[in-house]
């Protein structure tokens, strides 16, 4: 069906005596003139996204239309779509014009906005063959079209920000703030703040970067505290000092500002008070790991025990389980503990008796950047650092019958 | 993006006020591929799950990263040509996007700006909307100062996908390619990701080829003495240094480094040699070479210290920066360039001019400007 919208109907001919022959006709949810042209907002169907749709025009008239490629300008004389209220001498929306029979269709390049105001204004007499305010048709008509706005109460929140656990170290490199809808494009910048005991923000903790950091989704966004800061010896941390002190408290704040994907403001603010202890500057070593093998014959969770948390975004595919000798990973589910200090694995078939690795893989880091065997910060490296880092690391583990 | 100097032709600097078409056509066949058994076989119609940045080959070749699918893909622009060589600038040009793309500036993100180097056009990259709805678009400015939607679907292209790090399940992780560079039949990129932090730089052949997958290097900006650091490459251009094939690499918070591009092997940790340190809190935003007066230059337009000049002369045996840096600058010297102002994407057009976008207040324009 067609969706409700207002329209007049504009006599072309001097601009004097256009207000007193508008003649608005509202006929079956469509704009329809005196001269019988029709103007409809086609929701979007299986076929097509939603397009303006316009009747009663000159089936010779729109036959003898040149080829749109070559002569756009022809077509948008007879049918121009606009965004309500773009000045004279801006575009008129892209999109290409098809010919149903009596029917002219303008499917834009780009599916219209839900909730946002455009334009439609025809003019038969620009049809070959018509002659300006002729017979033909001569009355331009315009028509006020819009699809329906989507819901405007906020909604969308802030689930979590990792790290999750109630400690930071001091060089924290990265957080991540995690939501329950996608998120427009807009960056965090100006609306996460650090906060200090006495309710102070933090001056410049983030690195100001423009590039757009969202996961595919746009439900998680990564923010990274300016590493010339966190990094020692180096200018802006001689000047600025490092924005997270060891010993000291201090609360994330996320602001209802952040606009969701529908322009929403978030539905509620995030708070979160975290300690920050000393600086971790040693690299990822799996051979510290803890390895708790589950019982061979259950699906029981593969527990992997760190001694410090690392990264989240980086522990749902940096480390694997493969059968020793096999090069596949084993399918399963990777569940991370609170805290990001404990890792899960629940393979989809039962444990077999045997042997397995668990898979490390060299881009594994901590939240302050330490890599597996490489710390964030070195010295310049010698020549022995000089070769690619090994890709992956493996942990053997022995899945055994149950005691 | 940047492309390297090449002779250039008066413009068509000079026309009447923006206009608009709808629609580029462009109906292209599939461009020969010689005898290659390899050569990657060419489509028509892109897709796109997102676009920017872009970079053009000295033939005119673009190349568009889709850092949402992880690839680039290589457009033939040939057929989509303007019959109005140059770029004629267009102010308030984001308003005029939005207009064609039936949405509001404020819902368009540009992501980049590069200029053809033969027909001197300059095409823009464009995400309309917001959030995993948003759509890629590219637009084209030409010497009459027309906007025009480029039709992709009639494009001819090649493709290929940056390598994966390893156990890569795509869920999270997401490439933001920062800068894409052609030098020598070679495309390099540089990227970051949201979840590694490291600085990779990646090279792949082109014409694109199968079972070539590119290779990466992991690259470091040596400085302050004793400190490497792995930190992301925000803009680059090829040129020679010492006469060697190299890289001139802007970081954020700004060190200037070059790697030769013989280092940049395989699999290899690099470090690069500090050259200049530019100011902290910035980034570099695009960088190009021109040469005026006999000399070569380098312009750098930065986050939030300006547009800088550096004669690359100066590259040539500069020592490496080694001792903590106690002003706010210091290596080769630079000239700031006051005059162009809210620079958020740069290009040479010519040689005499570079296209900007610039922000004054709330508008956004598109500018030939000369070159410092």
């Amino acid at each position: 069906m067609a969706l409700p919208f207002r329209s007049i109907a504009v006599p072309a001919g001097p601009r004097a005596a256009l207000v007193a022959l508008i003649v608005p006709i509202l006929a079956m949810g469509c704009a329809r003139a005196a001269t019988g042209v029709a103007v409809t907002l086609v929701p979007a169907d299986a076929d097509a996204p939603a397009r303006v749709r316009v009747t009663g025009l000159s089936p010779d008239g729109l036959r003898a239309l040149p080829d749109q490629a070559a002569d756009p300008a022809a077509w948008e004389a007879v049918l121009r779509v606009t965004v309500a209220g773009t000045p004279d001498g801006q575009p008129a929306v892209a999109g290409r014009y098809a010919v149903d029979g009596a029917a002219l269709e303008f499917r834009p390049a780009f599916p219209f906005d839900p909730g946002r105001a455009y334009d439609a204004r025809v003019d038969p007499a620009a049809l070959p063959g018509a002659s300006a305010g002729a017979s033909a048709g001569g009355a331009i008509v315009r028509a006020a079209l819009s699809l329906p706005a989507p819901a405007a109460t906020p909604a969308t929140t802030v689930t979590r920000v990792y790290p999750s656990g109630d400690e930071w170290p001091e060089n924290l490199l990265r957080l991540y703030v995690e939501f329950s809808g996608p998120m427009s494009r807009a960056g965090g910048f100006d609306h996460v703040r650090l906060l200090d005991e006495d309710g102070r923000a933090v001056v410049d903790p983030f690195l100001p970067l423009d590039v757009d950091l969202w996961n595919s989704d746009y439900t998680r966004f990564t923010l990274f505290l300016d590493p010339g800061r966190v990094k020692t010896g180096i200018l802006p941390n001689e000047q600025m000092g490092r924005p997270l002190q060891a010993g000291r408290t201090y609360t994330i704040e996320v602001a209802t500002s952040w606009p969701d994907a529908l322009g929403r403001p978030l539905a509620a603010p995030y708070r979160r008070t975290v300690r920050v202890v000393a600086a971790d500057d040693q690299p990822v070593t799996p051979a510290d790991w803890r390895i708790e093998p589950p019982a061979a014959g259950t699906r029981d969770a593969l527990v992997v025990r760190f001694p410090a948390a690392l990264d989240h975004g980086l522990l749902q595919r940096a480390v694997a389980v493969e059968r020793a000798g096999a090069a596949d990973r084993l399918p399963g589910t990777i569940a991370i503990d609170p805290g990001e200090a404990v890792w899960r694995f629940i393979p989809d078939a039962p444990w077999t008796a045997s042997a397995y690795d668990l898979v490390v893989y060299a881009i594994l880091e901590d939240p302050s950047g330490n890599r597996v065997g490489r710390k964030f910060e070195v010295d310049r490296f010698d020549e022995v650092d000089r070769a690619p880092t090994p890709e992956r690391t493996t942990l053997a583990f022995r899945v055994s019958p149950p005691a | 993006m940047r492309t390297a100097p090449a002779l250039a032709a008066v413009l068509g600097l000079v026309a009447a006020a923006a206009t608009a078409t709808a629609i580029v056509s462009a109906r292209t066949e599939p461009a020969p591929r010689g005898l290659d058994p390899l050569a990657v076989p060419s489509h028509v119609g892109p897709t796109f799950q997102s676009i920017g940045p872009l970079a053009f080959s000295p033939e005119g070749v673009l190349y568009a990263a889709d850092k949402q699918a992880a690839a680039i893909h290589a457009l033939d622009l040939t057929a989509a040509a303007s019959p109005a060589p140059g770029t004629k600038g267009i102010d308030g040009i984001d308003q005029q996007i939005a207009a064609m793309l039936g949405t509001a500036a404020s819902d368009l993100a540009i992501t980049d700006l590069a200029v053809h180097p033969k027909t001197r056009n300059t095409y823009l990259s464009v995400m309309r909307g917001q959030g995993p709805s948003a759509q890629s678009a590219l637009l084209r400015v030409d010497g009459a100062g027309t906007l025009s939607l480029v039709a992709l679907d009639a494009v001819t292209f090649t493709s290929v996908s940056l390598p994966n790090p390893p156990a890569v399940d795509g869920r999270n992780r997401t490439s933001a390619i920062t800068d894409m560079a052609y030098m020598n039949g070679r495309l390099f990129v540089a990227g970051l990701s949201n979840e590694e932090f490291s600085s990779k730089l990646w090279s792949v052949p082109y014409p694109f080829r199968q079972m070539d997958t590119g290779t990466s290097v992991e690259i470091f900006h040596g400085n302050h003495g004793r400190l490497e650091t792995n930190s992301p490459v925000y803009s680059f251009v090829p040129t020679t240094v010492d006469g060697k094939p190299s890289l001139i690499a802007g970081y954020t918070c700004t060190p200037l480094v070059r790697f030769p591009v013989d280092d940049l092997r395989p699999g290899a940790k690099v470090m690069g040699k500090t050259i200049a340190e530019l100011g902290n809190r910035s980034r570099p935003i695009d960088m190009i070479l021109y040469r005026k007066d006999g000399r070569e230059f380098l312009l750098i337009a930065n986050t939030t210290r300006g547009v800088m000049k550096l004669d690359t002369s100066t590259f040539d045996g500069a020592g490496a920066i080694t001792a903590p840096v106690t002003a706010e600058t210091g290596g080769v010297p630079f000239e700031p360039v006051p005059s162009m102002t809210g620079v958020e994407q740069l290009d040479l057009l010519d040689a005499t001019h570079t296209v900007v976008l610039s922000r004054t207040g709330a508008a956004l324009n598109l500018q030939a400007v000369i070159l410092p």
